[in-house]
């Protein structure tokens, strides 16, 4: 036995005016979930609702919230000083919380499609997305759902299994269009939480996209960016000098030589926010870094994998591809989210990808003055969980600034297409973000994503900057700093 | 403590397991019918959390009187032949409704229902869904229901059958506030599943309180073979508190082995023919035997170890094996695991017809509330086939009762209500009850019986029985309910475990010595219900 002291939020609608957290030291055995530790505290104060049945992540009763991330109670061991609460959902008491809605959700199989069993590989592919126990932890984190009608991740988890099902009769691209199939950002954050690890966006909201695009569903603001993609290889159309126009091939370090990475641009950059990648060029430069940047490059095919538009995705494929291997570079970097995520993930690569912040702390960088400044930090969900990088911004952050500060993390809304496809979502979903960031006290934000950047900045009042921005005014206030000593 | 509102139907299914959900399925084509569930709708229960499989005769080669024959062996002959026959008749086509409304069977290389072996069968015959075959079931379920017309009434617990004479004509059901419901029906479905939380060592759900027994039996009902416990043989050591957490069948079908701390392959001892894949009651107690005599773990189990086999072997095919230990720091491609017998499945239950009809007019039952399919031990893959067969019979059976017009009887609900109102005066926790109890059951009337110790057993239960249970708040009125119907069931099953005095399947008495086996035993089904407790002695 062991003794762990922990801390529950608890709240009851009928005579709580709020939620508070309570603390509790119970003895547990070796081991023990957080269940235990519940059954625990509830053995000594009987009043304790939670919810659970199997206790073996099977049934999907029990889920909470465990140190602010959505988990099943019964599987995560306890641990001293975690604090558990509700899931962000209605709460009914404690760590109850009404799931009959989200439940009521979940559509059901029309029977009167073709009888029989399916064929083997019908049944494999509808396999993965019957794992769910239907927890309601995906539904509980949807930054869409908390801004629109969007029936939750689940429910389209459903929508496809039915879909590729040919049992069922129903017509479920367009149900599923309707029920806000085009309201996900794409910001992973459901199966990042889901016990199951199904992975909704990927595996069913981009193959429902994909069934709506083959059925003529898709938005009308999606197939330009589709076309602008077929016609110039890139998704924002030209307005001002591209960086692929201002820079040559290699851009040589100040120094010696520490590393040679290529650059994967991206078309927001290269388009839209040339001096951000100026600027993150500029440190590379004072960090050793050697920068090999191919002119022939093309969009990542972010943009049409996320709403469905794959017919001709191999190409752009392709071409990046072949970019890079021909000049035998091992690592390419990118310094945009979203295209970093689709190279990790969408592509198979001959080369290594890393985000530009992953190359700085990796090879270490030169310390850039303090700014005086409070900033907090924007996690991009391409970044944070597109690809498991959340501490190397935050490194290279408090390197430059006086203060940093931590804003809760949420998507910005600006993802998935919906910026262009879901104005009103996008915008709701950015001021959210924005009061959120105020609250915090910073007097910056910094992220680094040229979508995060661009969306946010029109939704706070507070300056948003890219980290690369960021570290080469360092670099610039240290310089200044050196001249004007005596 | 006052009776709200009464809700009127025509079926009343208590229990939303797989049984439960498939007799309202049923019942839902001939009147309105409610589903009453203690649980979320679906998430309560064992259904959910099986995974081997489902038994059902589907191949050429394989014939339904086989099916029959490796059910009536593995039952030790106890079972209800007219029972047994249902179940394989019945099961290829119960089957096939599941797989009509959507049900993702893993599929074989020809396009079919896969099939697997399972212990105790002669041919193949259990289907699967990966090691999840249970969850599929209740996820294809309860697809079929939310398109259904059936009422659900969630997270509240039928807590007595309503009777109108001998006639059961609804039950009362309390809610998480504590409210007090009356639910009028022509005919009750009672599918509240099993009761193997009456040990301190168990596989099954939380909500697995026996209530199903303790209603049927507070009711008048008979109930059979109260005694036949299943204790599956692996069940999780460590940690401390998933101990009894089902480690499956499949670990010793794909080659694992058992061995005890003198580092032998104990099975040899015990069954040296079929070693670790005999039946689950020889295994069980060849394990409780070398922990008994000093041949096991500090934790009381013994090892059951694949470590033998190629690490890719393990992964592909004990993928929840291996994650759900590596949960817990053992990788058993390098270690072995430590399991011990856990109390798994009750074979008892109330008697019913083929039609699901008990002893009581009105009172229907299917699922593993009801006795006599499975005999002494059941076999692995035949209880989720029996939800389904007698789920569908008993829905329907309900479904074609005639429409009486309501009778409550008002000195019942006042009773209850009393009942209930009294948790509040109360004085012992029912979690500590509840602890109590199961360690009683777990030491006395457990894989080991003998008279002595059943009788001892006995007596604390019912002075567990007798404690006055207090409910903190209104929420906690539901938890004494289910700690009271705990004891019951332990009586039920102590008194029958008494009745019987030979061992037979899953009852093993070290104090008897008997002359024959299952097939000539002289005893037939033991008998229990409020009128009196009897065996029945075949002669000639
Ligand atoms: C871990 C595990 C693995 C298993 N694996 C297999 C297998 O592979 N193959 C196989 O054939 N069998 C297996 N079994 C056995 C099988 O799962 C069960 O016997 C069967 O599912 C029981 O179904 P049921 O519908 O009768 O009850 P359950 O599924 O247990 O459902 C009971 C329902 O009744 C409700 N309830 C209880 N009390 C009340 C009340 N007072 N009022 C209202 N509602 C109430 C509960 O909430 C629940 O919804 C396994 C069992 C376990 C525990
Ligand atoms: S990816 Fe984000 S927006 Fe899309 S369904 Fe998942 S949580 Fe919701
Ligand atoms: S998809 Fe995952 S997180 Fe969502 S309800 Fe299902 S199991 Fe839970
Ligand atoms: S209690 Fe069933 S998933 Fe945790």
């Amino acid at each position: 036995m062991k003794t762990i002291t922990f801390t529950i939020v608890r709240f009851d609608p009928e005579s709580d005016r709020a939620p508070h957290a309570e603390e509790y030291s119970v003895d547990v055995h070796e081991g023990a979930r957080v269940l235990h530790a519940l059954h625990a505290v509830h053995a000594r104060d009987p009043s304790l609702a939670y919810r659970w049945c199997c206790g073996s992540g099977q049934c999907g009763s029990c889920a909470v919230r465990v140190d602010g991330d959505p988990a099943l109670a019964c599987i995560t061991e306890a641990r001293n000083g975690m604090v558990i609460a509700p899931l962000d959902l209605p709460v009914v008491k404690d760590l109850e919380v009404d799931l009959a809605p989200y439940l009521g959700r979940l559509p059901a199989i029309v029977p009167g499609g073709c009888a029989g069993f399916p064929k083997k590989k019908e049944i494999e592919a509808i396999k993965p997305l019957r794992e769910c126990i239907e927890c309601m932890s995906c539904v509980s984190v949807c930054p869409a759902l908390k801004v629109t009608d969007f029936a939750g991740p689940t429910a389209m988890r459903q929508e496809l299994r039915l879909a590729l099902d040919p049992r069922d009769a129903g017509d479920r691209v367009a149900e599923a269009v309707e029920k806000g199939l085009f309201c996900c950002t794409s910001c992973q954050k459901c199966w990042k939480v889901c016990p199951k690890e199904i992975r909704i966006p990927g595996k069913a909201i981009e193959k429902l996209r994909e069934i709506a695009n083959r059925q003529g569903l898709t938005l009308p603001r999606h197939a330009e960016v589709a076309d602008l993609v077929r016609t110039t290889g890139r998704s924002v159309a030209r307005t001002k000098e591209t960086l692929l126009e201002q820079v040559p091939e290699v851009i040589e370090p100040y120094g010696k030589v520490r590393a040679t990475v290529g650059f994967f641009v991206g078309c927001m950059y290269n388009g839209r926010l040339p001096e951000t990648a100026l600027d993150m060029l500029e440190v590379m430069r004072r960090n050793g870094i050697r920068v090999v940047i191919p002119h022939e490059q093309v969009c990542c095919g972010s943009p049409l994998i996320r709403t469905g538009q794959t017919t001709f995705l191999d190409h752009l494929k392709r071409r990046n591809i072949e970019a890079f291997r021909t000049r035998k570079i091992d690592t390419v970097m990118t310094m945009c989210a979203g295209c970093g995520s689709t190279l990790k993930h969408d592509y198979t690569t001959p080369f290594r990808v890393m985000d530009a912040t992953e190359v700085l702390t990796a090879y270490g960088i030169e310390e850039p003055a303090k700014l005086h400044l409070t900033a907090t930090y924007h996690d991009p969900c391409h970044l944070l969980r597109g690809q498991d990088v959340r501490d190397q911004p935050r490194e290279l952050l408090k390197l430059v600034v006086d203060t940093f500060v931590e804003t809760p993390n949420q998507c910005c809304g600006s993802g998935g297409g919906v910026r262009a496809g879901m104005p009103e979502e996008a915008a709701a979903l950015g001021e959210m973000r924005g009061e959120a960031f105020e609250k915090s006290g910073a007097d910056i934000v910094i992220s680094c994503c040229p979508f995060c950047e661009f969306h946010i900045s029109e939704h706070t009042k507070l300056p948003v900057k890219d980290l690369m921005t960021l570290l080469r005014e360092g670099y610039e206030e240290k310089d200044r700093r050196k001249t004007s000593e005596p | 403590m006052r009776t709200r509102e009464v809700i009127d139907c025509h079926t009343l299914v208590i229990g939303s397991g797989g049984a439960g959900v498939r007799a309202a399925i049923e019942a839902d084509r001939y009147g309105e019918t409610v589903l009453l569930s203690k649980s979320i709708t679906g998430k309560g229960g064992c259904t959910t959390m099986a995974e081997g499989g489902f038994n059902a005769v589907l191949r050429e080669g394989d014939t339904c009187s086989v099916h029959a024959e490796d059910t009536m062996r593995g039952g030790a002959y106890l079972n209800d032949p007219a029972l047994v026959q249902a179940l394989v008749a019945d099961a290829p086509a119960r089957l096939a409704d599941l797989v009509s409304w959507g049900a993702v069977f893993d599929a074989s290389a020809d396009g079919e229902v896969a099939q697997r072996s399972f212990g105790g069968q002669s041919f193949p015959r259990t289907c699967y869904a990966g090691d999840r075959t249970g969850h599929e079931i209740m996820a294809t379920l309860m697809e079929r229901l939310r398109g259904s017309g059936v009422e659900r009434i969630e997270e509240t617990a039928a807590i007595d059958l309503l009777k109108d004479g001998e006639r059961v004509c609804g039950a009362l059901a309390l809610n998480k506030k504590g409210e007090i419901f009356a639910i009028r029906a022509d005919a009750v479905v009672l599918a509240a599943g099993g009761g193997a939380r009456a040990y301190d060592v168990s596989t099954n759900s939380g909500t697995g309180t026996g209530d199903g027994f303790a209603l049927g039996y507070r009711a008048g009902a008979d109930l059979i073979d109260m005694e036949m416990v299943q204790f599956h043989p692996t069940g999780a050591v460590y940690p401390y508190d998933a101990r009894g957490r089902l480690v499956t069948e499949a670990v010793r079908g794909e080659g694992g082995r058992l061995i005890n701390t003198a580092g032998e392959r104990f099975m040899a001892h015990y069954d040296a023919k079929r070693m670790e894949l005999s039946t689950r009651d020889v295994v069980a107690r060849a394990i409780a035997t070398e922990v008994l005599e000093g041949r096991g773990t500090a934790n009381g189990g013994v090892w059951l170890d694949v470590t033998h086999l190629p690490a890719e072997t393990i992964e592909e095919r004990l993928p929840v094996m291996l994650a759900q230990f590596l949960r817990f720091g053992v990788d058993i491609r390098k270690e072995p695991m430590e399991v011990a017998p856990t109390a798994h499945h009750i074979m008892g239950g109330l008697r019913i017809t083929p039609e699901g009809q008990t002893s009581l007019p009105g009172l229907f039952a299917c699922g593993e509330t009801v006795g006599g399919v499975h005999g002494a031990n059941r076999l692995g893959g035949n209880a989720l086939a029996d939800t389904q067969v007698f789920g569908k019979r008993a829905g329907e059976a309900a479904g074609r009762a005639p429409k009486r017009p309501a009778k409550i009887d008002p000195a019942q609900v006042e009773a209850q209500e009393r009942r209930i109102a009294a948790f509040f005066e109360g004085t012992e926790s029912p979690d500590s009850v509840k602890g109590c109890l199961q360690q009683a059951m777990w030491s006395g009337a457990g894989i080991r019986r003998d008279a002595a110790g059943l009788k001892r057993t006995l007596a604390t239960v019912e002075e567990l029985s007798a404690a006055p249970l207090r409910a903190a708040t209104p929420r906690n009125l539901v938890e004494c309910c289910g700690v009271q119907n705990l004891c019951t069931i332990s009586t039920l099953i102590c008194r029958s475990a008494l009745l019987r005095p030979e061992s037979r399947g899953a009852h093993w008495r070290t104090d008897v010595v008997q002359t024959w086996d299952a097939r000539t035993s002289p005893f037939g089904h033991t008998h229990i219900s409020r009128a009196g407790a009897s065996i029945e002695e075949v002669r000639g």
